[in-house]
């Protein structure tokens, strides 16, 4: 019993960070119809400069503040200048470009911080809630991961759902021209898009890193769960997402405690293929026939 | 368009490599019997002396310079490096100066055939000298074996380094094998702790699997669950907490540091607190409790980290300052080395470096291929270096250092819990070491002669 709650909650707090990662997709793709394969460098590069922050003496979370900030400026950069050049032009331009600078910034991570491993102190304690005489493999860290992505989860769902800034996004996403002639700033809210995800991307980076092991390639394993994750949820919806990313969280511990941990990309590869199957939208898509 | 050229590329380029390697295979193995017909000594060199000039030897090794498994073993190159320069300051061996290529596979398999082919083709090397990896080193392997490069002192303790001379004639082991590192481990625990109930958490790989092959000879029935992690995927908690559920309280860990740390981390998170005992390669003290001590908030604190745990070990470390070779090692690092303190990985490349010296001085003054091989064959088990067993070296077997102890660590140093154990693979039996190897001192002015 002790063993399936613990593999449980193993579960939900790697759902949950599958679910912080996907969550900056599916945003990054609802407000600009790009999927950012950079994603993980640029926040690798945001969680090193909190780390180098903190190993510097600086306050923790002024230092995990300041890397969301980073974030924040790092997403609007890039889409003025390297996106904007692209958009309008065939979608994959885009997606190459991003590819192109998964690469440059993960070298950039390497050459600018070393390839050294090394720990990030964890945002709470590391040891696990005992209750009465036995100890639950949940930690305080733990609950401050998980609050956070249902936060960013809350956030995003009334953004889109209930703010005027929500819809001029998404009209700037789905249709450019209508949506300029109709007095939207398509520019700015591009910008705001990417600058948006690339914040939620700095968190999960910064949650993913805090407790553990830090180098230039470590979020390489989250990278390709993440987008398992989104797609499971269809790309569109952020509670998709997060959907995705438990179910993607719980099978995946429940495997590597009971089963084999060799089945882990290979369970992970057969629930993608059995959700696409099945729906090949993801499970929560609106839109039927929009193709990725 | 563009997918097709690449296409109709590749296999041409593949055609050229291949005939590159069979070039290459052609004369070694002409060479190798003239060796073989001549004899030596005849004056002139008969034999492969590819990467042999008059005033050099140029060798090369692979190394995880990057990625998860850098941590620790990145510091091995640096190590050897440093020693070789010592020699090299000294004049070299037989008026040859030693040059060390570095390459970096990043604990990759893919990327070590890659670097190891720039090796061998490009930079032409004499040998490979302690190629680092069990993953990584078995895909070039047999390639060094085909083209007849000496493939000297694998940075593993994998039993594919020696456990079949006929098929990999020129491949040698170095540090003991993780099978006879098992059998010690697993004869200890039998006869300390019979009630324990031990759990095997492994690398999913020849590193895990040799080791567990040891371990069962004596352990099988004790053994109450075996789990297992991939490199490179660092979440591991189900896996602990199945060893937790299935009631091991002593848990034996063939693991790299990273993931040495990450089993501590993983144990304070689930309240579990067994015994733990890794094998020697994942137990460094200093590293591990370097990797831990940023976890503070009074949970852990770094230098006692690992207080408590057991582990084996076959040469002298750091901490051990009584020892002449840990103080020749200090010399060394101190006239050649680069920032920081001297780490026991340093000590291990040094150590290594020691033993390839020991080689060429042994294989005199006409260098060959063919002439190093043999001479390790027929002198290399009497060889007085740092390791604390002899190694078994010989025409029947290429496996490295016969034995080891086990220690307990407190802080960054440990205490020995039993004298130099010896062993083979197999069913041989374990018994106390009768060489001297773990009592003398390095040649006068640190290098073989």
């Amino acid at each position: 019993m002790l063993q399936f709650t613990n593999t449980a909650l193993a579960g939900l707090v790697l759902g949950m960070i599958f679910a912080a990662f996907a969550l900056a997709l599916v945003l990054i793709w609802r407000s600009t119809r790009i999927l950012n394969f950079a994603q993980a460098p640029m926040a690798v590069l945001t969680t090193y400069i909190a780390l180098v922050m903190i190993e510097d003496g600086r306050p923790y979370w002024l230092a995990f503040v300041v890397a969301l900030l980073a974030g924040l400026v790092l997403g609007a950069v890039l889409e003025r200048v390297v996106i904007r050049p692209v958009e309008g032009k065939p979608d994959i331009n885009a997606v190459i470009l991003t590819l192109g600078l998964f690469i440059v910034f993960k070298s950039g991570a390497e050459v600018i911080f070393g390839t050294k491993l090394r720990t990030y102190p964890p945002t709470f304690g590391i040891r696990g809630i005992e209750i009465g005489d036995t100890t639950i493999g949940i930690t305080t860290s733990d609950f401050f991961t998980i609050g956070a992505v249902i936060a960013t989860l809350v956030l995003l769902v009334a953004l889109f759902r209930f703010t005027d800034l929500g819809l001029k996004m998404r009209a700037a996403a789905n249709n450019q021209e209508v949506a300029g002639l109709l007095g939207v700033k398509v520019g700015a809210m591009l910008t705001l898009g990417w600058a948006l995800a690339a914040v939620v991307g700095s968190l999960s980076g910064l949650l993913i890193a805090a407790g553990g092991l830090v180098q230039p390639s470590y979020m390489d394993s989250i990278v390709v769960f993440g987008f398992i994750a989104a797609v499971i949820g269809g790309l569109e919806s952020p509670a998709g997402a997060v959907v995705g990313g438990l179910l993607l969280g719980f099978s995946l511990s429940f495997v590597s405690g009971y089963l084999s941990a060799q089945l882990v990309a290979l369970v992970a590869l057969g629930i993608l293929m059995t959700v696409l199957t099945l729906r090949p939208g993801g499970l929560f898509t609106a839109t039927q026939g929009r193709r990725v | 368009m563009k997918r097709h050229i690449w296409g109709s590329t590749a296999p041409v380029a593949g055609i050229l490599a291949a005939t590159l390697v069979l070039a290459g295979c052609g004369s070694g193995g002409r060479d190798d019997g003239d060796g073989d017909d001549g004899g030596s000594g005849d004056g002139e060199v008969a034999g492969d002396t590819t990467g042999v000039t008059d005033d050099s030897v140029t060798i090369g090794g692979h190394y995880p310079l990057t990625g998860v498994a850098a941590p620790g073993y990145s510091e091995i190159p640096v190590g050897a490096q440093a020693y070789y320069d010592f020699v090299n300051d000294a004049g070299g061996v037989n008026g040859r100066t030693i040059d060390f290529i570095v390459k970096d596979d990043g604990y990759d398999p893919s990327k070590t055939t890659a670097v190891t082919d720039d090796l061998v083709l490009r930079d032409e090397i004499f040998a490979m000298v302690g190629g680092l990896g069990t993953p990584t080193h078995r895909t070039v392997v047999d390639d060094l074996n085909a083209e007849g490069v000496p493939d000297l002192f694998v940075s593993s303790g994998s039993l594919q380094w020696g456990d079949d001379v006929e098929n990999r004639p020129t491949t040698f082991g170095w540090q003991p094998d993780y099978e006879i590192e098992g059998k010690i481990i697993g004869q200890y625990i039998a006869d300390e702790m019979p009630d324990a109930k031990v759990g095997l958490f492994l690398q999913d790989d020849d590193f895990g699997e040799d080791g567990e092959k040891g371990v069962r000879q004596f352990l099988d029935k004790q053994i109450v669950s075996v789990q297992k992690y991939t490199s490179g995927n660092t979440e591991i908690g189900p896996q602990i907490a199945a060893l937790q559920a299935d009631g091991a309280d002593l848990v034996i860990g063939f693991t790299t540091p990273a993931y040495t740390a990450l089993t501590q981390l993983n144990g304070l998170g689930l309240g579990y607190t067994p015994q733990w005992f890794y094998s020697n390669v994942g137990s460094d003290p200093s590293l591990v409790g370097g990797l831990l001590a940023n976890f503070s908030e009074g949970s852990v604190d770094g230098a006692g980290a690992l207080d408590g745990v057991l582990t084996t070990e076959y040469i002298p470390t750091n901490a051990e300052t009584d020892s002449e070779w840990t103080q020749l090692w200090n010399e060394v690092w101190a006239a050649n080395g680069g920032d920081g303190p001297l780490t026991n990985f340093h000590i291990y490349g040094m150590s290594q470096a020691y033993t390839f010296v020991q080689s060429l001085v042994a294989a005199g003054e006409d260098l060959t291929r063919e002439g190093i091989i043999a001479a390790l064959e027929e002198q290399g088990g009497d060889f007085a270096g740092p390791n604390l067993a002899p190694y078994r070296f010989s025409a029947d077997s290429h496996l490295g250092v016969s034995g080891m102890r086990i220690a307990e660590i407190k802080g960054v140093a440990s205490t020995p819990l039993t004298p130099v154990l010896v062993t083979d693979i197999g069913d041989a039996e374990i018994t106390e070491d009768t060489s001297d190897q773990a009592d003398d001192g390095p040649a006068e002015g640190g290098i073989p002669q």
